[in-house]
Parts: structure tokens; sequence; C-alpha cells
């Protein structure tokens, strides 16, 4: 009888714990905008990229500045 | 305006007297790296969502940020960092676009496609599953015209304003308002039919 109950328990527990994750990931998003501002948030720039960039601009002079920023400073 | 100094007209060979040249300062790489670290993933995910390959995102991103290496010297602040890669990466998107010979399945003439449809672009949009948020979004974007995906995709940037919007794609402001609407319109639908 005990067993049973905590058979039940877990039952009880494990569809609470799928009610949550329903919940969770159940997202509203008012605008095309904020779906697309999420979704931009969620993709991960290739490390890659950085990878081939370092090894692809090595080679090349570096720039010069142009007058304004010479001006400015940044 | 002011001209800027490397746009004066300078008698060939320069005389220093007349026409001062500055001298030579070089970027640092590390001030690079800063500008690839704050904008890369926006112009990442402009490839991505506008190309539609992961694969071509990657390259398009480091062509485009070897492009702005290449050329920081002609950069001359009249525009946000931002805009000026955007303006680079939408130039190299389209090429890479016009050479690949892709489909459009709608032309600027198709507009009223999405004036008359039936939907609510105000509504919300409800998600019970996010994980295959992505792959809906990149359906519903592929289905539109390149002019409606690029303008949602501009605007969901909250670093451009209208105008700089409509800078990039070459229309005023006003224009761009216009067209966002039958865009946002025309997206919710084609959301709509991905469920």
């Amino acid at each position: 009888m005990k067993q049973q109950k905590k058979f039940n328990s877990e039952q009880q527990q494990e569809h609470v714990s799928e009610q949550q994750l329903t919940h969770n990931t159940a997202r509203d998003f008012a605008s095309v905008e904020e779906l697309l501002r999420y979704d931009a948030s969620q993709t991960q720039t290739p490390a890659a990229i950085a990878q081939r960039l370092q090894k692809s601009s090595a080679d090349l002079p570096r720039p010069a500045r142009s007058w304004w920023q010479r001006l400015f400073q940044r | 305006m002011n001209e800027p100094l490397a746009d004066r007209e300078c008698p060939d060979p320069p005389q220093a007297a007349e026409c001062p040249q500055p001298p030579q300062i070089d970027w640092h790489p590390s001030e690079f790296a800063d500008l690839y670290a704050e904008h890369s993933r926006a112009i990442f995910y402009l490839a991505l969502r506008f190309l539609s390959d992961p694969q071509k995102a990657e390259d398009a991103t480091h062509d485009v940020f070897l492009k702005a290496f290449r050329k920081m010297d002609q950069f001359r602040g009249e525009a946000s960092w931002r805009t000026w890669l955007y303006r680079i990466a939408i130039n190299h998107c389209r090429n890479l676009q016009q050479s690949w010979n892709e489909r459009h399945m709608f032309s600027n003439a198709d507009e009223a496609v999405w004036e008359n449809a039936v939907a609510q672009s105000d509504s919300p949009f409800r998600l019970l599953e996010t994980k295959e948020l992505g792959e809906r979004i990149q359906k519903a974007l592929d289905a539109l015209p390149d002019e409606y995906r690029l303008l949602l995709l501009l605007i969901a940037d909250e670093q451009l304003s209208y105008e700089e919007v409509g800078t990039l794609t070459e229309q005023s402001a006003d224009a761009v308002r216009g067209k966002l609407h039958r865009a946002r319109k025309a997206f919710a639908i084609l959301f709509k039919k991905t469920e």
C-alpha cells in the first residue's frame, strides 16, 4: 500500500515537472520584431569565423585610420 | 558640410603645405576585435536568416568583416559602425543571391497578395516549443519577398532607426513604415502555416 502511494507520488511529480517544462517553454511574443529579437539572441556566432578572420587578416596591411578618426582618436 | 581632408583636390604630386597629409596611424588589431565582438552577432544573424544557410552565413560574415577590415580607412563616421557593416553585409548577401540565381516567390507586384490576405498581424505569437523556433522563423522568412525579409530583419535590430533602415534599403522612412505593415502581416500568415 505504501509502495502504491509512493508510486502515485512519483507519477504526480513527473506530471508536475512536465507541466513546468511546458510552462517554461511557452512564450508569447507581441510582435514579429520581438520574435526575431529573441531568435537573434538565441543565435550563436560560430567561433570559426573569428579564427578564420584572424588568419585572413594576418597577411593584410593594417588599415589606416580615416581623417576623422585621426582627429578624434577614439 | 566640411569636406574630408582625403576628398579635397590635391595637386599631383601633393604639396605638403597645400594638402597636409596626417601621418598614417594604423588600427590596432584589438580595436578591430572590439568591433567584431560588438557587431558580429547582428551581421551573422542577418546573413543567416537572409541566406537561409548556416554555412553560407558563416562564409558571408567572414567576408563582410574582412572587407570591413580592408576598408576601415574609408569609414567616415557619417553613419554608425553598425549601419556601415550592415551596408557591406546587405550588398554582399545580395550579390551572393544573384550569383546563385535563387528563386523569388513574390515580386513587388505581388504585394497585394499580403494586403488582401486575412490575418491579424497584431496578434501575439504564442510558442509552446521554442526549440523549433529558428526553423519556423526561417521557413516563414524564406517564403517572403526579399524586400520584406530584409526590412523585418533590420527593423528588429533595436540599434537601427526607421531612417537608418530607410537609408540601408534606399527608401524613405515613411516608405519603410508602409512596407513594414505589409511585411508583418505577410510574416504572420506564413508563420502560422509553419505550425
